[in-house]
């Protein structure tokens, strides 16, 4: 063959692979296509660890009930799901569950109490190694946290259990309700088998979707279940889930109309996808905040105030020399809000209004940390106290351009009052490993916000309880007002008790609040009844419709 | 001088056998003594701290990690390689999953690069015009010096976005599996033009100035002067004398570039969605993923060695002579 012939040849072979396959949009007319960064490792709703992993879990299975997120109050509502409705005793020390009877697997078995029972017995199996494990010391459990069945459960009928709690136990269906996973699959497997088993990649669910097909790092598609008790004529009859791990390529692809979701889309290409004029964009904030962490004691010495941080004036002083707003303005576009404390403005009914960031303001930085000794003698252009200069190194992970730019702001900001600091970026698992060694004596880092809300891991004092306070807050009051929380009393008390936590944390500034950060949802056009909320995306994805 | 051969070989074999050792044990240390802990991601409010400690006693790394070294070179003798943390499977079978793709992948770059880079050196001496070869020989330079992610997403922009010729990403369409036979073949054809254009051109340029050199060289020589003034034709002479000599110093530089290739496809995978041990290589880094990260090495590492090794002995069919040098 000589060059001429293998030319034409080649030239021949490429025209064709264009001709054959043409260039119509992937997306069918009822499927839609969901863009994700990263693949799953298991549909087994027991190990589902990642974000996109429970996302599906929770679409393949239902548990007792559901919720909806009530945009009046920041609370989640409860609705029926699995149990078509449940009574609390009048002391709140037990529950009883009544269940549909047309629940049924996507193998055709009936889902009755036995499986439920049997879902809080694995989830809690120390052997097992659940993502739920650790989380039902509100039921009778064993001294391993093994759910205690027999004083835990009362079976009375197929369709109809009760739980019993324990004497002190504070359980909410929020806390109660958990994934339920077929027994009939699992009951004869040990801990070691339920990780590897083949169910896990292929799962028998009760969901509205069911588990069509998996091609690895590549889609994960989900059909309609028409034999489940959630299905509908009007949802989607396929549910795609696309690993497309460069976000580039993600916009693109929605661009194109190849993808009809994507989260978390960066602020700057917002402008860009809205003049695409088939795309909606929806920005939640309320989730996720950055802050700035202070060592507020000294780490050799626990009981010693750090040396430049452990004074709450030096703190706010610190807080008051950074422009956040700056940031919040100039990198952000405006979306996000600033933060004052953990608790965000979502939850409306624990939110304390009166509670408001700390302004920026230099001038009054510089007044509070003459106040506290820190002046520059020498004119050098660094503050000291006696021969200690106010100077440290402030470390943040890699990867997040947010917090790079705001590095640079605050180094400059807290130059202008005389603070030296020395940015240093590091790998996210090592500087993830080091914050949780308490290592460092100032980072920048972030914090998800659990719904419902929780505060103890971050806040409380004792290391053991509050793993989560990597700069040892202290506060006795705050405490206490921690453990009056977990305690039986009344929503209106609750809420008070979350307002006033948030008056200590201002006044003491343990970290400077920075921002709360956007998740920018973009979708196509043709999806209705989207109910985006700050419970989730995903979540009620099953109610989705398409034009 | 057949036992001589057979003595090298083996030498050779072995000498990879210790070099896989050592490069798997120093990486076992390494990746164990360096920061981080596959474990911190199972704390968060919810969870607590309590299923990462669970999660740390089920793997052993609590254990010193000299203890563990030994469990690991025990347990590598009897060919298990461990868990993946992560996937919870033998890591084996993770890792095929994500290797078959990488190897038919690089394979088909590998043969692409090869093919293309001396039918193309062929042409340009066949042709003998100074411009044609100072345009292949600076173009060749360009292309070898774009990054692939420059490379990768300018083809996506122009033949993906604005001619809408190619998918963005992916190896095959949504409706896949309801194609016909010939269908799906084009199907995923479709979807690897641009990841092999990616993935090929750098090797591609490399190659043909390495061959294009190699072939002046060897035209160069005056038996080849000889050989033209005795008549023998033109054609004869590229497939008779000047390709076999021309392409024998490729061949070593072919083993190692078939190992780089291996570890290169991360970034295509990565542009173009593709399920390959690149992204499987770094996600295992990056989440800590020891036994995963190990037998990702382990697998590349094997590769490289066994290209390298076959290259050897495709290189002692050629030359006999080479026996000494390969041994060095």
């Amino acid at each position: 063959m000589n060059i001429k012939t293998l030319n034409l040849f080649l030239l021949s072979f490429l025209f064709l692979l264009i001709i054959s396959c043409d260039s119509k949009k992937s997306v069918s007319e009822n499927r839609i296509v969901i863009g994700i960064a990263a693949d799953v490792q298991s549909f087994n709703s027991l190990f589902a660890f990642s974000y996109e992993e429970s996302a599906i879990a929770e679409i393949l299975f239902p548990g007792l009930s559901d919720f909806k997120w009530n945009e009046d109050r920041g609370e989640l509502d409860a609705y029926p799901m699995i149990a078509k409705s449940w009574q609390w005793s009048d002391d709140s020390s037990s529950i009883k569950f009544y269940l549909r009877d047309d629940v049924y697997w996507s193998d055709g078995q009936q889902l009755t109490a036995s499986d439920v029972v049997f879902s809080y017995d694995v989830f809690s199996d120390p052997e097992v190694q659940s993502r739920l494990f650790g989380m039902f010391n509100y039921l009778f459990t064993d001294t391993a946290g093994q759910t205690d069945i027999e004083k835990t459960f009362n079976v009375i009928s197929p369709y109809e259990f009760e739980f019993h709690f324990p004497e002190n136990s504070v359980p909410d269906l929020v806390k109660i309700v958990i994934p339920i996973i077929p027994e009939h699959i699992f009951s004869n497997l040990s801990g070691d088998q339920l990780a590897s088993h083949k169910s896990n990649f292929n799962p028998v669910s009760s969901g509205a979707f069911k588990f069509k097909k998996w091609d690895k790092n590549q889609t994960i598609i989900l059909e309609a279940d028409s034999n489940s008790f959630l299905f509908t004529s009007e949802q989607a009859a396929e549910l795609v889930f696309k690993v497309v791990p460069d976000y580039t390529s993600r916009i693109l692809q929605l661009k194109r109309g190849d993808i009809d979701l994507v989260e978390l889309v960066k602020v700057e290409d917002m402008g860009e996808l809205k003049a695409e004029g088939n795309l909606t964009l929806v920005t939640l904030t309320g989730r996720e905040y950055d802050y700035i962490g202070w060592s507020n004691f000294d780490s050799n010495n626990p009981s010693k105030p750090h040396k430049l941080f452990g004074s709450s004036n030096v703190r706010k002083a610190l807080t008051m020399a950074i422009n956040r707003k700056e940031i919040l303005d100039e990198y952000l576009s405006g979306q996000g809000e600033l933060a004052a404390s953990s608790v965000s403005t979502i939850f409306k009914s624990a939110f304390n209004d009166e509670v408001k960031p700390y302004e920026y303001n230099p001038d009054e930085a510089k007044r509070l940390l003459a106040l506290e000794g820190w002046k520059d003698e020498n004119k050098n252009g660094i503050l000291e106290k006696g021969k200690t200069e106010f100077k440290f190194t402030m470390y943040y992970p890699v990867g997040n351009p947010l917090r790079e730019y705001a590095a640079v702001v605050i180094k400059n900001n807290l130059k202008a009052v005389g603070i030296e600091v020395t940015m240093e970026k590091m790998e996210m698992g090592t500087f993830f490993n080091n914050l949780y060694e308490r290592k460092f004596d100032s980072w920048i880092a972030g914090f998800g916000v659990p719904i419902p809300l929780e505060l103890k891991p971050y806040w409380y004092s004792d290391p053991g309880v509050g793993f989560l306070n990597f700069s040892s807050f202290r506060n006795d009051e705050a405490d206490k007002i921690l453990d009056q929380l977990e305690t039986k009393i009344s929503k209106e008390r609750k809420n008070k008790l979350i307002k006033k936590f948030q008056e200590i944390i201002h006044l003491d500034e343990p970290v400077t609040f920075l921002y709360w950060t956007p998740n920018v949802v973009a979708y196509n056009n043709r999806i209705k009844n989207l109910n985006i909320t700050p419970y989730g995306v995903l979540v009620h994805c099953r109610e989705w419709k398409i034009e | 001088m057949k036992s001589e051969t057979g003595k090298t070989l083996i030498i050779r074999f072995l000498s990879s056998l210790l070099t896989l050792f050592l490069l798997v044990s120093f990486l076992f240390v390494l990746i164990r003594l360096s920061p981080g802990n596959p474990t911190d991601k199972y704390i968060s409010a919810k969870l607590g701290s309590e299923l990462s400690e669970k999660i740390a006693e089920k793997f052993s790394l609590n254990q010193p990690v000299a203890e563990q070294y030994f469990a690991f070179l025990s347990n590598v003798f009897q060919g298990d390689m461990g868990v993946s943390y992560n996937y919870r499977l033998p890591v084996f079978e993770v890792i095929w999953e994500y290797f078959s793709f990488t190897l038919v992948f690089v394979a088909i770059s590998f043969i692409l690069q090869i093919s293309i880079s001396i039918l193309l050196a062929l042409w340009v001496i066949k042709k003998q015009k100074r411009w044609l070869e100072n345009f292949f020989a600076s173009s060749s330079l360009m292309v070898y010096s774009i990054p692939a992610f420059v490379l990768g997403v300018a083809l996506i922009y122009i033949f993906s976005v604005s001619l809408n010729l190619f998918p963005i990403s992916g190896l095959k369409s949504l409706d896949y599996d309801n194609l016909s036979f010939f269908s799906k073949f084009f199907d995923k054809l479709h979807h690897l033009v641009l990841p092999l254009i990616t993935l090929t051109a750098a090797g591609v340029a490399m190659f043909y100035r390495y061959i294009k050199e190699s072939m002046d060289d060897v035209l160069n020589q005056t038996f080849i002067v000889n050989l033209k003034a005795s008549g023998v034709s033109d054609k004869t002479i590229l497939k008779k004398h000047v390709i076999p000599n021309a392409i024998r110093p490729l061949i070593s530089v072919a083993g190692v570039e078939l190992g780089i290739l291996l570890g290169g496809t991360l970034i295509t995978e990565v542009i173009f969605s593709l399920p390959g041990m690149g992204r499987l290589t770094i996600d295992s880094i990056l989440s800590r993923d020891y036994p995963l990260v190990i037998g990702c090495v382990f697998t590349a590492g094997t590769v490289m060695i066994l290209a390298n090794f076959f290259a050897d002995i495709v290189k002692l069919k050629i030359d006999k002579r080479l026996v000494k040098g390969i041994l060095n």
